[in-house]
């Protein structure tokens, strides 16, 4: 990192818009990487894609957690081929609510929370949110809510796993040399 | 031990997080668990309706299977078999019911006690055509 005759503000930038590109793809290949695996129903889904949403948010703001959601779900449902079909309906509005959650509890709480608390109130929030949306647009059966407890026991589960799973994540990266002058970074 | 790992992981905000959203999973499954009323009984026969009456009215009826005669009795909002021809009685071990899709079964005598609910508009076109 011995680029003196570089801006440094510039520098930061393009370092924080490289690293959001990386967030971005890694995310979208975990979500296509999820949507190949087999679920015993459309919305278990173990969300590691929001691992790369939470290192944004943890890393860089609010801003950047919605632009990697965003991009994700957008490139993702383009990857897969279900672009403006259902599950592209429930993935973009999971994604909404959970991110809306999390860069809400991030500003909320601050420096009191960590990524496994966000984790969690992310994975339950893209439950309620999906689940929400499924039943107004696809199956209105009261029976779709008998589901939602199951639902939430299970989204909890892997919203504490992807919470910790981002936790390391953000360790690798603080201990990097991109992040080494900690001055930059929005606390 | 990686119960105490993922612990270190956490900050007490996480905890009480974490522990907040554990209690509205169980709060959840209680409230899922009771589901709404029934309305109606329906007896179904080899996949034909042989009986049907409101759940809020008061009544018996008798019932006739292949072996023979099977007691329903309508009490309080609850269906229960009371008597049946059947050799194991297992129909009216299964106690009474009173929540929509709950069901008594007799296999024996071929009866199918089913609650259901109010009667509403069924959705005319299917989840694709949406």
């Amino acid at each position: 990192m011995t680029s003196s005759a570089v801006d440094p503000q510039q520098l930061v930038r393009v370092r924080r818009r490289i690293f959001l590109a990386l967030f971005t793809a890694l995310a979208v290949a975990l979500h296509t990487l999820e949507f190949l695996l087999p679920s015993p129903a459309p919305w278990f889904r173990l969300g590691f894609a929001n691992i790369l949403t939470l290192t944004a948010l943890f890393l860089y703001g609010g801003r950047a957690a919605w632009v990697v959601t965003l991009a994700r779900v957008g490139i993702g449902s383009l990857v897969v081929g279900n672009l403006f079909s259902p599950g592209f309906l429930l993935s973009l509005c999971g994604g909404v609510t959970a991110t809306a959650m999390m860069t809400a509890a991030r500003s909320l709480f601050g420096r009191h929370i960590g990524p496994v608390g966000v984790s969690a109130l992310g994975a339950v929030g893209h439950a309620a949110g999906q689940l929400l949306i499924a039943w107004l647009v696809l199956v209105r059966h009261p029976g779709l809510w008998q589901l939602f407890p199951f639902f939430l026991l299970f989204a909890l589960g892997t919203g504490i796993a992807n919470g910790v799973a981002a936790d390391l994540l953000l360790d690798l990266l603080r201990s990097h040399a991109a992040f080494q002058p900690a001055a930059d970074e929005p606390k | 031990m990686a119960v105490t790992a993922v612990l270190r992981r956490m900050t007490w905000l996480d905890r009480v997080i974490v522990l907040i959203l554990l209690l509205a999973t169980g709060a959840a499954f209680v409230l899922v668990g009771k589901g709404p009323r029934g309305a109606r009984v329906v007896v179904e026969q080899q996949g034909r309706v042989v009986f049907s009456a409101p759940l809020a009215v008061d009544r018996s009826a008798t019932l006739t299977g292949p072996l023979g005669e099977t007691l329903l009795a309508i009490r309080d909002g609850h269906v229960c078999i009371t008597s049946s021809p059947c050799p194991h009685k297992v129909c009216i071990g299964m106690g009474h019911i009173a929540r929509q899709g709950e069901l008594l079964a007799c296999v024996p005598n071929e009866l199918l006690v089913l609650i259901e609910g109010e009667e509403k508009e069924e959705p005319t076109h299917d989840l694709i055509s949406r």
